[in-house]
């Protein structure tokens, strides 16, 4: 009798089937992320400049002096201030929204949709929006509160037409970390939103039956479980925050003074902007530690929550 | 604007290039040039540029491309296609492009055939595209922009100078005034942006202070700078809003049009915006010649300077190079469509310049309202003066270094001679570091 196997093919092999599956990830990262970190170690130990390549090594020379930099050193801060307070709002703007979200209610595509629409939107074109927004002589919140009486003369919050919100130091940092909060929300929002539809409904069937209310099983059952997935979200949320130059590059270019100046943008105005590679290598490459540590204790967190 | 006026404007749309100044190079078939350059703040500029190009082209059997972009990505687009060896044949700069010297032509060959052919170039524009270190022509410079005073003649009637201010010093007691009785600020930008950068650099010139010295030295920590750093924070406080920390390369226009400033310091296309929208503001509207401070006066210029990177060969680099000199050699129609706002590092190219100043064309009122930026012309000054305009001096106006220093101060969080020692420091770092690879003197 003859045999019914099946005649050989590769694709029936598991290892060869995973390297396919893999490999589009693996070629974005190397040379969409790879090879450009790999670039910016090169220059930021060498003595490059735009138009000249001489990878002459310099040792540590450019990390000593952009440390020395009391911009630079201002600039780290503030990146490390945006990224921390965004990240409270985000996190519990994000956590009412998912939970408002997973609720069923009339409208609620259409609301979601919405919703999502910060984070659909190029960031270059949102930016514009906001810049319009809080320009300092034409904003529309500004003419609201005007004509709300809250500004001009006598108004209650300033006798001046306007409130200058990128060009007050607090006012711009303010409007910077909203904006990016406005930005980032939308995802934190929509990862939280799958980790709660992932909760077994047997588990809050469960509390239910025991008599747990709302608040309770929200924060005994629901952000337990959740836990994991917000660690991942929050880590998603700081990296991008962190290294991100678009939203100031657009709203500010780091004004008032350096107030608003982050990393991304120091780099870029050293790095690109005034020719010196090298030391704006040296610059986006102090963020890198920060990010590992950061990314390695979070994801261990999240494992270890995952298994408990 | 009279109906005359206007209907000579748009006739001198049409009237064609002069052949005659046009070589006719005759390149090999499929030779094509590309520009990328700064969207001008006068359009009817680049309706202008658009079809001189394209007649040099037919002239020439050149293809040629143009690209326009806000002058504030020239850097990052010009570093970009620099590193990647590809991109266009041209870049036109607005700010300097001398930290990029590596990768570009030395333009010395077309700047000596320059002189050569249209006499003496102004010395702000020689300073600010030679490199005396490297001994190189990074760029071109055919033309540049003054910055000059624009002051509301109403305002500064009622407080006594109906001439605008002559002085910083009448300029803080005039503006104070002014601000005092009306509520409307004075408008100079301390923020990172290119009208703060050059008006902020103008005042410290006036009172005697630089960044550099001749020969390339840091100089900026010196009694001179500290005092008009003190003079402007006061200034600031004093007859300015908290505004000028966010001021951007479109604030100046929007104050002048909107009615709400006294005094800025811009090239001419402010006000031509609002001649355009409403006359009888316009009008209202008065140009001072450089200030004067306890040094002298002297205005910046904007410069409009050309660059070749050096990924551009062959038959592409000799029509690129002719380009240059035959818009050089076109510079006449080049002032006249940008409405007096490009001015020629070549005197001799616009022989016509001190008639229109005098009888501006494009029917100001008065007609002379240009005429007192005459005597300006030969004394202005560009990014590094007294020295050249160097890659040190380009990176400390990437990093925005000096007007953070004077908004520093103005903002109260130091003192203006602890802003100027900590500016001095991080000058010196950029200084010497460009120093090392040989492309900055002094030392």
């Amino acid at each position: 009798m003859a045999s019914l196997a099946l005649p050989s093919f590769p694709l029936d092999n598991r290892r060869v089937v995973g390297i396919l599956f893999l490999a589009p990830a693996l070629i974005y990262i190397l040379l969409l992320v790879g090879f450009p970190f790999l670039l910016a170690i090169a220059f930021g130990f060498s003595d490059v400049t735009v138009g000249n390549t001489d990878l002459s090594f310099v040792g540590l020379r450019n990390f000593e002096a952009v440390w020395e930099n009391d911009i630079f050193r201002q600039v780290f801060a503030t990146t490390i201030r945006f990224t921390l307070i965004s990240q409270v709002f985000i996190l519990l703007f994000a956590n009412i929204l998912a939970i408002i979200f997973t609720q069923e209610f009339t409208g609620k595509w259409f609301a979601r949709f919405i919703f999502i629409l910060p984070w659909a939107t190029p960031v270059s074109l949102a930016m514009i929006g906001w810049l319009w927004m809080l320009d300092t002589k034409y904003s529309p919140i500004d003419y609201l509160l005007l004509q709300t009486g809250f500004l001009g003369p006598g108004g209650h919050l300033s006798n001046d037409r306007n409130l200058f919100w990128l060009a007050s130091p607090d006012l711009a940092q303010i409007s910077v970390i909203f904006v990016q909060v406005w930005r980032m929300t939308p995802l934190a929002t929509v990862i939280l939103m799958a980790g709660l539809s992932s909760i077994p409904t047997d588990i809050l069937d469960q509390a239910e039956v025991d008599g747990s209310r709302f608040m309770r099983t929200l924060l005994m059952i629901k952000l337990p479980l959740i836990l994991p997935i917000m660690v991942i979200a929050l880590l998603f949320s700081m990296i991008t925050m962190f290294g991100d130059m678009t939203v100031v590059y657009v709203l500010t270019r780091g004004g008032p003074v350096d107030y608003t100046r982050v990393l991304g943008l120091y780099s870029f105005q050293v790095g690109i902007e005034g020719g010196n590679l090298a030391q704006g290598a040296a610059i986006s490459l102090f963020a890198f530690p920060l990010l590992l540590a950061m990314a390695i204790f979070m994801l261990r967190a999240a494992s270890r929550a995952e298994v408990r | 604007m009279t109906s005359l006026a206007k209907l000579l404007i748009l006739l001198s749309l049409f009237v064609p290039i002069p052949a005659a100044v046009i070589a006719q190079g005759g390149y090999p078939d499929g030779t094509a040039i590309s520009l990328l350059q700064w969207r001008h703040f006068v359009p009817r500029h680049d309706e202008w540029f658009d079809a001189f190009a394209q007649a040099w082209g037919a002239a020439n059997n050149v293809a040629v491309s143009i690209d326009r972009v806000n002058f504030a990505e020239l850097p990052a687009a010009l570093s970009a296609e620099i590193e990647s060896g590809g991109g266009h044949t041209i870049i036109e700069m607005l700010s300097s492009p001398a930290a990029f010297v590596t990768g570009l032509h030395d333009l010395g060959d077309i700047n000596r055939q320059a002189l050569a052919d249209f006499g003496s170039q102004q010395d702000h524009c020689y300073a600010a595209s030679y490199l005396p270190a490297a001994d190189v022509y990074y760029g071109f410079a055919y033309g540049y922009s003054l910055n000059h005073g624009n002051y509301d003649i109403e305002l500064w009637t009622e407080v006594g100078y109906p001439q605008g201010p002559r002085t910083y010093e009448e300029l803080l007691a005039g503006g104070r005034a002014i601000y005092a009785a009306s509520g409307i600020p004075v408008g100079i930008g301390l923020s990172p942006d290119i009208d703060s950068e050059m008006a902020t650099r103008q005042i410290i010139w006036s009172f005697g202070g630089s960044i550099q010295d001749e020969r390339e030295n840091v100089v900026l920590n010196s009694p001179a700078t500290i005092a008009a750093v003190a003079y402007l924070a006061r200034l600031q406080n004093e007859a300015m809003t908290a505004e000028v920390f966010g001021w951007t390369g479109a604030s100046n226009n929007q104050a002048l049009i909107a009615g709400e400033v006294s005094f800025i310091q811009n090239p001419d296309s402010a006000y031509r915006s609002l001649q355009a929208i409403d006359e009888g503001a316009a009008a209202n509207i008065g140009f001072t010649a450089a200030l004067a401070g306890p040094a002298g006066a002297i205005n910046g210029t904007y410069l409009n300077i050309a660059v070749i990177p050096a990924y551009v060969e062959g038959a592409q680099l000799a029509a690129a190079k002719q380009f240059i000199l035959d818009l050089t050699a076109n510079y006449r129609e080049s002032t006249f469509h940008s409405e007096l706002f490009n001015l020629p590092c070549f005197p001799a190219t616009v022989a016509e310049l001190p008639g229109w100043l005098a009888d501006d064309p494009y029917g100001s009122t008065p007609a002379d309202k240009f005429a007192i930026l005459a005597a300006d012309l030969d004394d202005a000054a560009s990014l590094g003066h007294p020295g050249p305009t160097n890659p040190a001096i380009a990176q400390v106006y990437a990093e925005h270094i000096i007007p953070n220093m004077v908004a520093r101060v103005a903002l109260g969080e130091l003192s203006a001679k602890e802003a100027v020692a900590r500016a001095h420091e991080r000058v010196e770092a950029i200084f010497a570091r460009w120093r090392a690879q040989g492309l900055v003197g002094g030392g």
